[in-house]
């Protein structure tokens, strides 16, 4: 007998669909009709959110027979989407998330991680933009400090301190001594970590920069010490959360990096139509901006799209009370009004930083632009895919 | 609504342990073909994504959808169609058409939603440049209606799915060029979109005419099993009639096989040119996958000469509508109808006799081959068949078949 009991064929309770909806069926003829895969997506998600069974059947169908995730990005879209409304059609979410989680903990070794973290900051700025600007704004912030502390809060695997170390090594004064902190929340990253260390250590001997790291779970007293004399920076990539910027405090930086991907996945949880759109408009992007970046028949295009349907899987299919582990993702705007309710406030990226960041997406192929914060309220820079804003960085200092 | 070769009388552990066996050492022999004789890393991984897809196979035809469906993502998560093993770029297709599967079997029935036509045509094309299997066809079948009508001076072609009409120019061609002077020429082509169809009649009749040679073109809408009548399709008395089909399993191209054979006893022809699949599609959805994860494996060694950007064009063009419809429920024709296991053996029992392919259709075929990269081979088979493989796979059948009667019809 399946554990599943939703996945015994509902055929019994269920006549065959025969409901035809004129939009869907013209959406259909195309295939070759642009965006039919959003418009199809959203009609489910609809007919879902309405429990319009019948509805949903049939354009799950339809979505059944043309999607394919080796196909154009239409396809790919459809493929990936269809997959978590299909978990979430059959109560399977949690339970396809965890067989995700471990074949994602499974399959990557510490150098195809790598070597998927090199060839995309190679190919796209997604993930360099952020480090430019961070790395700007914290050697700013420690300007004339002998000695340096910068609390590691990412994933990037130690990608973005290279270009730190070598920009420490050529500056004028004496080079200060720089102490690195990495917050290794997971397993993977904890083990990543062993095979790192040694190469960013002696790469910093390299530079001539008098260099100690550290790996610690967490941002706790326990885990982490602050010397006397230190300037501390936290840089924080990919993993702010609002129990994150009350633990940062104690530390007491003079900089706080922030690089978040722009995507509100936790605001509109108790809405599933509009927690759709959102998860379907940043995919979109992101898919469209992997096509152009990469190959048409690349490896690592592909592991990064896969890596999504995780996240996907996560936000359509999982209950909030699920607890599934994960980053909560919201936006620049709302990450800034938590920041300074918990008693930070904004620093705006000097021009020089800025002039940095834009000389960074020249190397790049034509679609990037890096967008201001727009309103008063809002604040930082944003890395935008064909003007629409995909990746926020900001910097922040506790307000006195 | 299930269709009947889908549901199983066998009770669980002793059919597994059946399975098992009988699949083993189609594992065993796939995986020795398709991988390099020195063990790497890939070829392990390879190995386990095959056995682990054996398991999905298992699992879906138990109708154990949940745990397919499990297995099935970390497949999809694992198996890449672009790397340089065959044996791994096969298992992510299949992921995807039984992933496909797995949710139409727990959806039910549903109205079929049309084929993009003109996307299988252009895949077909590309295929066509890339493997020989569709010019062995083209030009083995000339060759062989060719000399069924040498000596008529009208010819009826009557080509059951002719998509863009790729076939036709090159016979024209020595139609136009014949000793006694071209025949006159008629062409009914069969088709799904009467649109498609309109473009290929202004394709061919153009073509026909800078030949100097007098031409038909009669344009009909819908699958050849599906003709109520004989009638429909324009045969008329005096005519050498020649039936082509190239089968493949991107669409359902003619319907019923039953009312196919019908309609070719009624229609009587001077030539039938055949050209099937050397994979059954008949039997239960585990005797399709396993035949089937046999026959594209090799097609995927095959497609793999060719170039990456080509490969990928092909694999999931071709290859991967093809897969998905032999893996769907109910089979290629997606309606659970019988198919029969080989046309070739129904042919000869409903009164059709068998014509040999003869020496020129063979040297043809070698011609072919000479323009692609080695490593196919060219088998003629008993009765005067010929069939194009990869290396020691047979993969396309090319026979052809008279109507002893044909004369006595008018």
């Amino acid at each position: 007998m399946d554990a599943n009991p939703k996945f015994l064929n509902p055929r019994g309770d269920m006549q065959p669909s025969t409901t035809t909806t004129s939009s869907s069926d013209s959406a259909a003829e195309g295939g070759g009709e642009a965006k039919w895969a959003a418009k199809l997506l959203r009609e489910c998600a609809a007919a879902m959110s309405q429990k319009d069974s019948g509805k949903m059947h049939h354009l799950l169908w339809m979505l059944n027979e043309l999607a394919s995730p080796y196909g154009d990005p239409d396809q790919k879209i459809a493929a990936y989407f269809l997959q978590a409304l299909f978990c979430k059609a059959t109560d399977s979410g949690r339970r396809c998330y965890k067989t995700l989680a471990s074949v994602a903990e499974r399959s990557h070794s510490f150098d195809s991680s790598r070597k998927l973290i090199l060839k995309f900051q190679e190919v796209s700025p997604w993930t360099t933009f952020g480090h430019v600007a961070s790395n700007g704004a914290t050697l700013e912030a420690f300007e004339g400090e002998p000695n340096l502390h910068i609390i590691d809060v990412s994933t990037t695997l130690c990608t973005q301190w290279p270009t730190l170390l070598e920009a420490l090594a050529t500056r004028t004064d004496d080079t200060p001594r720089l102490r690195l902190t990495v917050v290794a929340a997971t397993a993977a990253v904890k083990s990543a970590m062993k095979e790192i260390t040694p190469r960013i250590e002696k790469f910093a001997r390299l530079m001539g920069v008098p260099f100690e790291l550290s790996v610690v779970a967490d941002l706790s007293k326990d885990s982490l010490t602050v010397r006397e004399g230190e300037a501390v920076a936290v840089n924080c990539v990919g993993a702010l959360s609002p129990n994150l910027i009350e633990t940062m405090k104690w530390v007491n930086p003079k900089v706080v990096t922030v690089v978040e991907e722009e995507a509100d996945f936790s605001s509109n949880r108790d809405d599933f139509v509009e927690c759709f759109e959102e998860c379907l408009r940043f995919h979109t992007v992101y898919f469209d901006m992997l096509e152009e970046s990469f190959a048409a028949t690349s490896n690592e295009k592909l592991m990064l799209e896969r890596e999504c349907l995780r996240s996907i899987v996560r936000v359509l299919a999982c209950d909030g009370d699920d607890k599934v582990e994960e980053h909560e993702r919201e936006r620049g705007r709302q990450w800034s009004e938590r920041l300074r309710e918990a008693g930070f406030s904004a620093v705006a990226h000097s021009e020089d930083v800025v002039d940095d960041v834009r000389a960074l997406l020249k190397r790049y192929r034509a679609g990037w632009s890096l967008v201001a914060a727009a309103e008063d309220d809002q604040t930082g820079i944003f890395l935008a895919w064909k003007e629409e804003p995909v990746v926020w960085a900001s910097v922040w200092k506790p307000s006195k | 609504m299930q269709p009947q070769e889908e549901q199983l009388n066998h009770s669980g552990n002793p059919f597994s342990q059946w399975v098992e066996h009988v699949t083993k050492q189609l594992i065993d022999d796939d995986a020795a073909a398709l991988l390099s004789p020195i063990a790497t890393d890939q070829n392990d991984a390879a190995m386990g994504m095959l056995t682990a897809l054996f398991e999905c196979a298992v699992a879906i035809s138990l109708d154990n959808l949940g745990e397919a469906h499990r297995m099935l993502l970390e497949l999809s998560q694992t198996a890449s169609p672009y790397g340089p093993s065959p044996a791994e770029r096969v298992v992510a297709h299949f992921a995807k058409a039984m992933s496909s599967r797995v949710v139409n079997s727990w959806i039910g029935v549903c109205t079929p939603i049309p084929v993009d036509f003109r996307g299988v045509h252009a895949a077909f094309h590309v295929y066509n440049t890339t493997s020989p299997f569709v010019k062995f066809a083209h030009f083995t079948s000339n060759q062989a209606i060719l000399e069924a009508c040498s000596g008529h001076r009208r010819l009826h072609i009557i080509d059951v799915d002719i998509m863009q009409g790729l076939q036709w120019p090159a016979l024209f061609h020595i139609l136009a060029t014949r000793a006694e002077g071209p025949p006159h020429v008629r062409m009914t082509g069969m088709g799904a979109s009467g649109e498609l169809l309109l473009e290929t009649e202004k394709q061919l009749s153009s073509f026909a005419r800078r030949l100097g040679m007098q031409f038909e073109f009669h344009a009909v809408e819908g699958r050849f099993g599906d003709v109520a009548d004989v009638s429909a399709l324009h045969v008329r008395r005096g005519e050498a009639v020649a039936v082509h089909w190239l089968q493949h399993s991107l669409y359902d191209a003619t319907g019923p096989d039953w009312k196919t054979m019908r309609l070719l006893q009624g229609v009587g022809p001077r030539v039938v040119t055949l050209v099937e699949q050397e994979m059954s599609h008949g039997g239960s959805f585990l005797d399709r996958f396993v035949a089937s994860l046999h026959y594209y494996a090799t097609m995927f060694d095959s497609v793999g000469e060719s170039g990456e950007g080509e490969r990928h064009g092909v694999e999931q063009g071709v290859l991967q509508r093809e897969i998905n419809n032999v893996v769907a429920v109910g089979g290629p024709t997606r309606s659970g109808e019988e198919k029969w296991m080989r046309w070739r053996r129904e042919m000869a029992g409903k009164g059709f006799v068998q014509m040999g392919m003869s020496g020129n259709a063979m040297a043809q075929a070698q011609l072919i081959l000479n323009m692609f990269p080695r490593g196919y081979s060219l088998v003629q088979g008993d009765h005067g068949t010929l069939s194009l493989g990869w290396k020691d796979t047979s993969l396309y059948t090319a026979s052809a078949w008279t109507w002893p009667n044909h004369h006595h019809h008018f």
